[in-house]
């Protein structure tokens, strides 16, 4: 509820302080520059879910516009985008779930590895993507932008993994034994533990490749930075969101209004001129808030 | 008539100790069945090995004349097995229908989880035990009462024909109390078999058929209840010789190094007092669970809600003990707290001998003040211990249990300490070591020390110690000089409050 | 009984730090590539590069021994060199630079210390948000420009030298014995490795856990501070982008030298060669014309090395 009423809170002092707030354009606006992060966040979600993180996202964000601007037809790229982004989560989720090594240090080793690739393949923004990806984003259909379109089914697609299918129920068990300090819970019951946990960064990553796709139809080009800090700003939105970074906890509603919050924030602090670099230390003590506020039994990573 | 399940000749062992040893035992279609014995007899792992939380080391299962074997939980509530243990299993961040289904949760045609139809089902599992609790309701938000509920609800859902219910009463309030054995009573007249393991002998004798009787890990004898009494039965899980384990008991001062007075474990608790004196041994004996660990833990500060007052040599110690700083606050006082869970709790595993000695006499210490070695202190202890390793650089995980043990005691013999509250002296730990263990302490207590300790073996209690005081429901029922006490009396005290 | 020494000596073979190993192979490299490269004075001038990297170990070993990390060093860095390089002390000397850099460190390193080991955060979420802050913070203050000049004399000291060894190597050298020191000879080294080992029964054995990660904490912060110093003295010019890669960097580093979350059996030395083998890594990489990016890679691809070498390990044992 709290974060719901933060959502109205800013836009309420945002209709009232700012002109722009309010009109169609910048609600539109406002809509597409949130979807990067809305869909980036419900991604993050399904790894917070069983108490892990994955910091590799932002990187892999960049790598794929980087993939969709190179000089070849979308139909090569498109899929290819998504078929690097399950690699990554399928390396990920072996990684941890495997090879016994912590989420945050494989998931921060993925990062830096993906980011000297998207340098490679692209040092300066540039390049071009293909149509078909900046139609999909930029036009309208029945007189509706594009990415309300989007909006809408990335939260049905969600909506059906998280709360209408048995992986989602089997993510918020082994979630609800990582955080009781009983891992095994949900493998006594049944549930594929390791396979689930693989499949959640397998999502996440995929979540973050869609993000990645979207970007790059809004900045019609392949740039390495853009992904940059994403997956602080997705960490952020889901614990804004009520979900526990214990694990087990959590809602799709909520991470939906927690990256609401967060960009009408952003949106705020750009119609009130506040400087980018204090908007990056803004969202950084936000993060540190929301996240001060779970305490956890063991100190740690 | 067939017996549904059967167990031949099991046994189980962690690491050197027998748990279970050769035990056997048939389960009837239309029974309930008790399983008795002291602290630690093995009950627990026993039923545990038939619900496939753990495996046997040997032995067979058979499920209605069937050898079958159980790798986890799940596959023995596929084979009707249901268990509701003491610590409890189910997911507390899911609904009672999520968690009744977890694992085989049926989906739509659209792939979807078949909520309607948990729902559904829950709510029916539910009303056979007659409870009118919603689906939805997370679990978390249930009592201990409510949840041992939908665990065996989890059983009838899942068609189980064998229940095993661990202690279920021994969290529950008496009207509760009686809702749990109208169950228990209502499924066996529907022809299932329950193991009913519980520590009332009212129960016992209200509700049960046959009688199984374990002790040390061995089958003692599985008898009708019809043909015994509650003394009588008594008799069977102590019988004991005492054996020629324990040192001879010192001379104890009248000067008291830990006085407790109108003190209470948590508010809700009735007060106690307790003293313990200067070269004298004290137990706090009684059923498992009664408060003993809580009443210690609480002087370390592990539990905050203790109230009353505490002296340790006469000087006030604050209560409740602070968490951070419990057992620095105590250490200050020359009192050292020896933990029950030697491996999680007590030793560095991966760091040597010298190390895990060495770290108690460091740890008095400010932080920039040099650490220094204790190279002859320590060689003297490890000597004088008589631990038996490799040498004193060699690791602690590589020793084995008994001689873990000593290193851990040795942190806090070596460090000159007036008392020590010790949990669980000699758990997991071969006979040659506690008889060992025992005149290291007594050995401690003729220098002038005083020792407040608790375990589940009663008999190791009475053996070692001066004085037992007896706990129950949180609080000090009786009061025994240890010389005379038997088990029985002590069992006696602690069942008659 | 050969079968027992022949494990023994391979469970040897596997706590040697993997630094030691990659520091040989990338020496040998060398030797067969460039021969002409090992000399004493280019040596000096590749290892003096890494000097504040170096100095960055040093606390992060510190924190990866009590189990927790500190990614916030790259903020302190850029928040010195600001302090330092934009003026906006006129006519402040060494003593006061020196002594605000430390003090901000140390604030900084028990914030970090007070949320990880008090109030349980991750410590990983704490130290990127605190570097964030940081982050931001200096760009706004120097509108994403660099902010102007260090003054001359840091940049001399720093170019000073002993026969072949630069001061800034042997400054962190020396910082290193001293370090080795502290952890082997006092109190304060025993709780820690206590903590690395076990925090459970490191408390039960009457350690103050809480306060040992605090302090480790706060001592890394101050340790950044330092390393800040050397960096801008380094540069010797203002800059919004210096040292934000070196916390990643320090972290490959450590666990390169074999001190990985709660372990320290590369001591402080094996982490210390760590350093040296990402110096020598990095002229090898150059001199075979792989740039940047291929060196973020190989970091991500050390990191993950290292962690998994150390993640089976734990396996096995368990």
């Amino acid at each position: 509820m709290l974060p719901m009423l933060l959502a109205i809170g800013i836009a309420v002092f945002l209709g009232i302080r700012t002109d722009q707030f309010l009109g169609s354009e910048n609600i539109f606006n406002l809509i597409a520059q949130a979807m990067p992060l809305i869909i980036t966040a419900i991604g993050q979600m399904f790894v917070v879910l069983v108490g892990g993180l994955d910091l590799s996202v932002g990187s892999l964000i960049s790598f794929t516009t980087a993939i969709l601007a190179l000089d070849a037809p979308g139909y090569v790229t498109i899929p290819a985008v998504f078929l690097f982004a399950a690699l990554i989560g399928i390396s990920n989720g072996l990684v941890i779930t495997r090879l016994n090594v912590h989420p945050i240090i494989a998931t921060l080793a993925m990062q830096y590895v993906i980011l000297g690739i998207t340098r490679i393949l692209r040092p300066v923004s540039g390049g071009t993507v293909p149509d078909i990806v900046i139609d999909s984003i930029a036009g309208s259909f029945l007189g509706i932008p594009m990415p309300v379109f989007w909006g809408l089914l990335v939260i049905l697609v969600a909506w059906k993994l998280l709360h209408g299918s048995r992986f989602g129920l089997h993510l918020f068990a082994i979630g609800g034994g990582v955080a009781n300090s009983t891992p095994d819970a949900a493998r006594n019951f049944g549930v594929a533990d390791k396979r689930n946990i693989l499949l959640a960064y397998v999502a996440c990553s995929c979540f973050a490749a869609l993000a990645g796709v979207f970007l790059a139809g809004r900045i019609v080009s392949g740039d390495p930075n853009v992904g940059l800090l994403f997956e602080l700003d997705a960490i952020t939105a889901v614990a804004v969101g009520g979900t526990q970074l214990s694990g087990g906890i959590g809602s799709l509603q909520g991470t939906v209004i927690g990256a609401l919050v967060l960009a009408l924030l952003s949106n705020g602090m750009n119609l009130t001129n506040v400087s980018p670099f204090i908007q990056t230390a803004i969202k950084g003590g936000l993060l540190l808030l929301v996240v001060g506020l779970q305490t956890r039994k063991k100190i740690g990573l | 008539m067939a017996c549904l399940v059967e167990m031949s000749k099991v046994s189980k062992s962690f690491g050197g100790s027998k748990a279970v040893d050769g035990v056997s035992l048939r389960l009837m279609p239309g029974a309930v069945h008790a399983l008795m014995g002291e602290n630690g007899a093995g009950k627990s792992t026993l039923m545990k090995i038939l619900a496939g939380v753990h495996q046997p080391d040997a032995g067979d299962l058979f499920r209605d004349g069937q050898k079958v074997s159980f790798e986890t939980p799940r596959e023995a509530l596929e084979a009707g097995i249901s268990t509701v243990f003491q610590e409890l299993s189910l997911l507390a961040n899911l609904t009672i229908a999520e968690n009744m289904f977890l694992g085989r949760e049926p989906v739509t045609r659209f792939g979807t989880v078949d909520r309607k139809r948990i729902r559904r089902e829950t709510r029916k599992a539910l009303a056979v035990l007659g409870l009118e609790l919603n689906p939805d309701t997370l679990v978390s938000e249930l009592s201990i009462a409510e949840r041992q509920f939908v665990e065996i609800a989890h059983g009838i859902k899942a068609d189980a024909s064998v229940f095993i219910l661990d202690e279920p009463t021994a969290a529950l309030n008496a009207a509760d109390v009686e809702i749990m054995n109208a169950q228990i009573r209502r499924l066996r007249a529907e022809g299932k078999a329950v193991v009913y393991i519980s520590h009332r002998m009212d129960e016992i004798f209200g509700i049960c058929d046959t009688v199984t009787v374990l002790k040390d890990g061995k089958l003692i004898a599985t008898r009708h209840l019809s043909g015994m009494t509650p003394d009588s039965l008594i008799a069977m899980m102590v019988g004991r010789e005492l054996q020629d384990l324990f040192p001879p008991r010192g001379q104890s001062s009248s000067e008291a190094v830990l006085a407790l007075e109108d003190f209470r474990i948590d508010p809700g608790s009735k007060p106690l007092s307790l003293h313990v004196n200067k070269g004298e041994i004290v137990a706090l004996a009684g059923l498992e669970g009664q408060g003993q660990q809580q009443l210690l833990r609480s002087l370390a500060g592990m539990y905050h809600l203790s109230t009353g007052t505490a002296s340790i040599t006469g000087k006030a110690l604050p209560l409740p003990a602070p968490k951070a700083a419990g057992i620095r606050q105590l250490q200050a006082r020359k009192v050292g707290f020896v933990p029950e869970d030697r491996k999680e709790e007590g030793l560095f595993l991966g760091l040597s001998i010298v190390d895990n000695i060495a770290i108690g006499l460091s740890s008095v210490h400010a932080e920039l003040s040099i650490a220094h070695d204790y190279q002859q202190k320590i060689a003297e202890t490890i000597s004088s211990m008589n631990i038996k390793a490799s040498g004193a650089s060699s690791p602690v995980g590589a020793l084995s249990g008994g001689n873990q043990q000593k290193v851990l005691l040795g942190r806090y013999l070596v460090a000159g300490l007036d008392m020590l509250l010790i949990e669980e002296p000699t758990r997991g730990v071969d006979i040659g070591a506690k008889t060992e263990i025992y005149k290291l302490l007594r050995r401690f207590a003729n220098n002038g020390g005083a020792v407040l300790v608790l375990s589940r073996e009663t008999i190791e209690l009475i053996g070692l110690c001066d004085r037992i005081y007896v706990v129950h429901g949180k609080t000090i029922v009786a009061e025994l000089p240890a010389k005379t006490a038997t088990e029985h009396q002590i069992l006696n005290a602690a069942l008659s409050a | 009984m050969s079968a027992i020494v022949k494990h023994a000596f391979l469970q040897r073979l596997l706590r040697v730090p993997p630094a030691y190993l990659v520091f040989v192979i990338l020496l040998v490299t060398l030797w067969i590539a460039r021969p002409h490269m090992l000399n004493a004075n280019i040596m000096g001038i590749f290892i003096r590069q890494v000097a504040p990297l170096g100095v960055l170990v040093l606390a992060q070993l510190l924190v990866m021994r009590v189990k927790s990390i500190d990614l916030s060093g790259g903020g302190i860095i850029l928040l010195v060199n600001y302090f330092i390089s934009s003026g906006i002390f006129p006519g402040a000397t060494i003593p006061f630079y020196i002594g605000l850099s430390l003090a901000t460190g140390i604030m900084i390193g028990l914030f970090n210390g007070w949320m990880i080991g008090k109030r349980r955060v991750s410590a990983v979420i704490v130290t990127l948000a605190v570097n964030i802050i940081l982050v931001g913070f200096v760009q706004y203050l120097s509108s994403g420009k660099p902010p102007g000049d260090v003054p001359s004399y840091l940049n001399e000291i720093y170019n000073i030298k002993w026969g072949p060894v630069p001061a800034p190597v042997l400054f962190w050298f020396v910082l290193t014995v001293i370090m080795a020191l502290f952890l082997s000879k006092t109190v304060y080294g025993r709780y820690v490795t206590a903590v690395g080992e076990n925090p459970e029964a490191a408390h039960f054995s009457g350690v103050p856990v809480e306060r040992t990660v605090i302090l480790a904490h706060t001592l890394a912060g101050f340790i950044a501070a330092v390393a800040a110093l050397v960096q801008t003295a380094s540069i010797a010019v203002g800059s919004v982008r210096v040292g934000l890669d070196l916390p990643i960097m320090a972290v490959a580093a450590t666990i390169l030298g074999g001190v990985v979350f709660g372990r320290g059996e590369g001591g402080v030395w094996g982490p210390f060669f760590g350093v040296l083998s990402f110096a020598l890594l990095f002229v090898v990489m150059t001199t075979f014309g792989i740039d940047d990016p291929g060196k973020l890679i190989a970091q991500g691809l050390i990191i993950l090395l290292a962690a998994t070498f150390y993640g089976m390990r734990t396996t096995k044992s368990n």
